[in-house]
């Protein structure tokens, strides 16, 4: 797993460098796409990009998502958090090549639940990203994946 | 539009109103390839939707391509019948389309 997450950052590297090298991009356009956390390749940029520092597990947020899903392009998941002032609910699908599948914002009078279908290229976690009164907190969960919904 | 993208339904109960939205949508990730030329299909998907009660923004979201195709949504909100609530979508090629419906009233 390490050894495909290496070679997949190298690949991403790489390409960055050619278009910098062919004047494709200008620094400040990189900068932009780095930012914007719809773009990003991983978990771990997702949440530096949403500017989250290490958020804190909690029990009080729920997914409910089947434990193996027969067809990864549509698999449904709902979310509801529990913590006080929940204001922001964003699903995170980790192994996606587009990891940050939804950034949902509840105004006043909404319960903190939502429900959808999300598309999932294989195996992996679910990641519910919370922000409420005590900042971002995460809950995961994993989903088996027969048929990968992603590509083609 | 002839044919209505989105079908929703509204239903109250509790003091709570139940939405449930079927927007059809291709929502194209932009990696799929077309087996006959070979070229990648580009993205399509819905990038904002919108949900309002009686003019009040009540739930707004940003998708992805990780979103199902024909995307499914739902969510509560507090309110009571005779609410109007509106949903409004948007997509990365700049079309939209929006429902409103009066909670109670088919």
């Amino acid at each position: 797993m390490e050894r495909r997450r290496f070679l997949k950052d190298c690949a991403v590297i790489g390409a960055t460098s050619v278009a910098f090298g062919t004047g494709l991009l200008t620094s400040g356009m990189a900068f932009a796409t780095e930012s914007d956390p719809f773009q990003t390749t991983s978990v771990d940029a997702v949440l530096a990009a949403l500017g989250v520092d290490s958020p804190k597990v909690s029990d009080q947020i729920k997914i409910t998502a089947p434990k193996v899903a027969e067809n990864g392009a549509s698999v449904p998941v709902a979310i509801t958090s529990m913590l006080k002032g929940t204001t922001e609910i964003i699903t995170v699908v980790a192994q996606n090549p587009k990891p940050l599948a939804a950034r949902n914002r509840f105004g006043k009078g909404a319960i903190p639940w939502v429900s959808s279908r999300i598309k999932m290229g294989e195996t992996t976690d679910v990641i519910a990203l919370v922000k409420s009164d005590d900042g971002y907190s995460m809950a995961k969960t994993k989903v088996k994946v027969t048929v990968g919904g992603c590509g083609g | 539009m002839n044919q209505p993208s989105i079908k929703m339904r509204v239903k109250e109960k509790d003091g709570a109103i139940w939405l449930r939205a079927l927007i059809k949508h291709p929502m194209e990730t932009g990696l799929r390839k077309d087996k006959e030329t070979g070229s990648t299909i580009p993205p399509h998907y819905i990038s904002d939707v919108l949900v309002e009660s009686n003019g009040e923004t009540v739930f707004s979201a940003d998708w992805s391509t990780s979103i199902s195709k024909n995307p499914f949504l739902s969510i509560k909100f507090y309110g009571s019948k005779g609410d109007t609530v509106k949903l409004t979508w948007k997509d990365n090629m700049g079309n939209s389309d929006f429902v409103e419906k009066t909670v109670g009233k088919k």
